[in-house]
């Protein structure tokens, strides 16, 4: 075969090629600062605490502090500040090594320091060192998946001062903290996994993309937080997006329990079983997905998709509205069913709306909803305090293993029940059993999985966002660095 | 005939993925097909509903598929369910004559088929639940002018930076040992590693150069330079800035210690030149002609003839991994490219050729199954390419060659 031949066969196309993929390279470049704007607003970086935004905070604090294992985007468990790790005793006794890695203020990050950091989660766990670099985790039940488990951001290892500064070893440090209104982040030289390519990497919080729009100003940005509500301009400019699979999951949590014993402290009751089983019969789901959350979503059964399950088809979910009125007239008959004072976030215009929405179609059974904005829903202690039935919550799936993911939603819910804890369950059944089990007495009700969305500068690489929507900047870079 | 025909399709189409992909290998050894067979499949599943439910005598069975499997596939499952039930010695009943109702779908999570099965003993219900790989994809083979041929090496889940492979020894850089192992009938079997010390975390992207001559290695990393030999073993790291040496002995270059690219100050035949800092280069020479390549840490790749003094030609577009390769087709030299793209990405390699100040394609790109982390030239004649890639659905680095053939 002659070179001559191919080139008139092949010149051509090489050009387009050249032409199309103009500016584009594979290795990673260092230097530059990635500027990100995120929705939600929050005032601490510390990653157990209480939060009214945990996911947005959590964006920022995966890159100050380490945990002992990670996910993959593929659900792949690998060590992070543990190198190895083993289960004995049925997975009730989990022994983890430690890389040689140091804290961000140069000390040695050692077993004490991640015993010190597990125990004040007060998980009923025995956390003890074995030696300076291995610790060993004694659970009361077995936990088949604890890597997967110890992945999650709340156990991150954080080393705590005497004044209640916290340290942690991740890429990032901390340059400058504005509570609830910028986080600048510079790169750790000395980490143990590498420096990262960026030098910084600045948070935007709170930051409202529809002026930065009108403003023009999005080509500054390296990426930002999107809402469902503002894709579609940006879809039709050719934006480049990335949506994550339907994970988020919005749910209605009924706050009291059927079992809560009435005090005159207590000023709402619990809202009978049966008016809750109407409520879910009547929300039209599907209306909700097509129209408010323009498709971005799938109405939800259960509380862990069918993308992750496999099985969520298997939970009822679909509009019945005349069993919500069979229902809702049974109840009438044995007590009286008050109106339903139901929160939504107050910051989240896509709840607002959602809430709205399920107020109209409970009034179609006879059901009143009162829907009301709030600060401080997804704030576990704060919600105990709210004076309301309902809350609309938005929560994020946190891992890609079904029975860590139920956990920490429970725990979300506040439902975790240690005898009943998902993370013991070994067959998929199980967790699906106790999936059944939660949902059962309707006092979570299931409404939509949503996608999570992100707009990407054309100059900003490597930034995968993980099927859950978590962000994985591990390997982000920047064009215009060094 | 027919039904077995279909059978071995299925076998294909549900049995690869999770059951076979076991754990790294120590030893490396032809594939073969070890995954259960549909048949397996299903009477594990039938005996899991027969085991939860007690027992069952008789039962009526329904399917419905909710899943991306093919009407034709999930009649063979249906097939084998069925011959499952009649082996457990479950007799299969319309409703009326049945103990027990099994409803049965065929469901998927985002990473395979699930079978479930609702079991109804008097409305007292069980749910079980059988997990089966999705079959990977195939692409259509596309007809190239010249073909890139792949040979896969080696596979792990450690990162693998470089390798030296000869008929007897196959030596793999990695970021804290050389791994050495010996061919053993056509199987790779361990022999030692060689421990690389180093007093610096290593950079991201951490990148390293394999050299062996006469049993004697060399490794270059990032501020370090490791020599010893692989028998007897030994080996010895210092910290050092010495120039990486990038093909066999035209390219040499130094690199900087605490990132993942070369300063642009060039040593060896070409010392005393410098060009832009790159990430890889390529060097050979036609006819009486010098021409080099440098993918720069600029997105653009520089092409210069004759001399270093200034690029004849610059292009864009262009992945950050090349390496020349000789062959005995076209010109006889052939440079392989990477994909531009992310690094997280499954990546592509084709050959193109040089002529004149223009790069024309001579091959259909080859379509790796992850990012391409290392691309260096190889061989005695410099007629192989060492590339390793990590595969992006399972997580494994690949070791891997490549070589130019003439024609389709």
């Amino acid at each position: 075969m002659k070179l001559s031949r191919l080139q008139s066969i092949a010149a051509a196309s090489l050009l387009i090629a050249l032409a199309t993929t103009a500016g584009a390279s594979s290795r990673p470049r260092y230097g530059g600062t990635v500027r990100i704007l995120l929705h939600d607003r929050f005032s601490s970086l510390d990653p157990m605490g209480d939060e009214d935004h945990p996911a947005a905070r959590d964006r920022v604090t995966a890159l100050l502090y380490d945990t002992l294992t990670e996910v993959d985007s593929e659900g792949r468990v690998h060590p992070r500040l543990a190198s190895s790790w083993s289960a004995e005793a049925n997975n009730r006794i989990w022994l983890f090594n430690l890389r040689l890695a140091n804290f961000q203020d140069g000390s040695l990050v050692t077993a004490p320091d991640v015993v010190s950091s597990l125990t004040h989660l007060s998980q009923g766990w025995k956390v003890t060192a074995i030696d300076k670099q291995s610790i060993r985790i004694e659970v009361p039940v077995p936990i088949a998946h604890m890597p997967e488990l110890l992945a999650l951001p709340r156990f991150a290892v954080v080393k705590r001062g005497s004044d209640n500064t916290s340290t942690g070893s991740g890429p990032y440090k901390i340059s400058e903290w504005q509570p609830g209104e910028r986080v600048l982040l510079s790169a750790n030289e000395d980490y143990w996994g590498g420096r990262p390519y960026p030098d910084a990497i600045e948070f935007q919080l709170g930051a409202s993309l529809r002026d930065q729009l009108l403003e023009r100003q999005l080509g500054r940005y390296s990426a930002a937080e999107l809402t469902v509500d503002q894709l579609r301009p940006l879809e039709q400019s050719n934006q480049n997006l990335q949506l994550s699979r339907p994970s988020d999951l919005l749910v209605l949590l009924f706050l009291h329990p059927d079992n809560q014993v009435a005090s005159s402290r207590q000023a709402r009751k619990p809202v009978d079983a049966r008016v809750r089983e109407a409520l879910s019969n009547a929300i039209n789901r599907a209306a909700i997905n097509n129209v408010i959350l323009q498709k971005r979503g799938i109405p939800a059964s259960g509380i862990l998709p069918q993308w992750l399950t496999g099985y969520e088809f298997l939970f009822p979910g679909g509009t019945n509205l005349d069993r919500a009125k069979e229902l809702r007239s049974e109840a009438a008959g044995l007590v009286i069913i008050n109106p339903i004072a139901l929160a939504y976030d107050f910051s989240d215009p896509v709840a607002k709306l959602v809430a709205e929405r399920i107020a109209v179609d409970a009034r179609e059974a006879g059901i009143v909803v009162q829907p009301f904005g709030e600060a401080h829903i997804a704030n576990k202690s704060a919600r105990a305090a709210l004076n309301a039935d309902a809350v609309l919550l938005r929560l994020p799936l946190q891992s890609l293993q079904p029975a860590v993911a139920l956990a920490a939603a429970l725990d979300d819910l506040g439902l975790s029940d240690p005898t009943a804890a998902p993370l013991n369950a070994g067959r998929l059944e199980d967790v699906f059993e106790l999936e059944g089990r939660t949902l059962a007495d309707f006092r979570v009700i299931p409404v939509a999985h949503v996608s999570q969305a992100v707009w990407l500068n054309s100059t900003v690489h490597n930034w995968l966002q993980a099927p859950t929507g978590e962000w994985k900047l591990d390997q982000v870079w920047s064009e215009g660095g060094k | 005939m027919l039904k077995t025909a279909l059978h071995l399709g299925l076998f294909s189409l549900l049995c690869m993925g999770l059951p076979c992909l076991a754990a790294s290998q120590a030893i490396q050894v032809i594939q073969t097909d070890i995954q259960p067979s549909l048949e397996t499949l299903a009477t594990d599943f039938v005996r899991q509903m027969v085991s939860r439910a007690g027992s069952l005598a008789a039962v009526s069975v329904s399917f419905q598929n909710i899943s991306v499997l093919p009407p034709e596939s999930q009649e063979a499952v249906q097939n084998a369910i069925f011959t499952g039930f009649r082996n457990a010695g479950v007799r299969l009943a319309n409703a009326e004559g049945a103990q027990a109702r099994v409803d049965i779908t065929f469901s998927e999570d985002w990473r395979g088929f699930l079978w479930i099965a609702t079991i109804d003993v008097n409305g007292n219900k069980k749910v079980v639940m059988k997990k089966v790989a999705r079959p990977e994809h195939t692409t259509n083979a596309r007809a190239p002018m010249l073909t890139i041929r792949k040979s896969a090496v080696w596979q792990q889940d450690t990162p693998i930076l470089d390798f030296y492979q000869d008929n007897q020894t196959l030596a793999l850089l990695q970021p804290d040992v050389i791994s050495i192992f010996a061919n053993d009938s056509g199987v790779w079997r361990p022999r030692y590693t060689l421990a690389i010390t180093h007093p610096q975390p290593w950079p991201r992207d951490l990148r390293g150069r394999l050299v062996v001559k006469n049993s004697q290695l060399t490794a270059f990393l990032p501020g370090t330079r490791c020599s010893g030999s692989i028998s007897p073993p030994s080996l010895d790291c210092r910290a050092s800035d010495d120039p990486w040496q990038l093909d066999q002995g035209s390219l040499v270059a130094f690199y900087s210690p605490r990132r993942n690219f070369f300063t642009g100050i060039l040593a060896g035949p070409s010392a005393g030149a410098s060009v832009i800092p790159f990430f890889s280069a390529a060097a050979w020479q036609s006819g009486d002609s010098h021409q080099w390549l440098f993918t720069g840490t600029d997105g653009r790749t520089r092409l210069y003839q004759y001399d270093l003094s200034a690029p004849a030609a610059i292009f864009n577009g262009w992945g950050s991994n090349l390496a020349a390769v000789h062959s005995n087709c076209a010109s006889g030299w052939q440079t392989l490219l990477t994909s531009p793209g992310d690094s997280v990405r499954p990546d592509s390699v084709q050959a193109v050729e040089v002529l004149g100040r223009e790069a024309l394609p001579v091959s259909a790109p080859l379509d790796l199954a992850g990012p391409v982390q290392a691309l260096w030239t190889s061989g005695k004649n410099s007629e192989i390419a060492n590339g390793v890639l990590q595969s992006t659905s399972t997580g494994q680095y690949e070791a891997f060659t490549l070589t130019v053939n003439c024609g389709r």
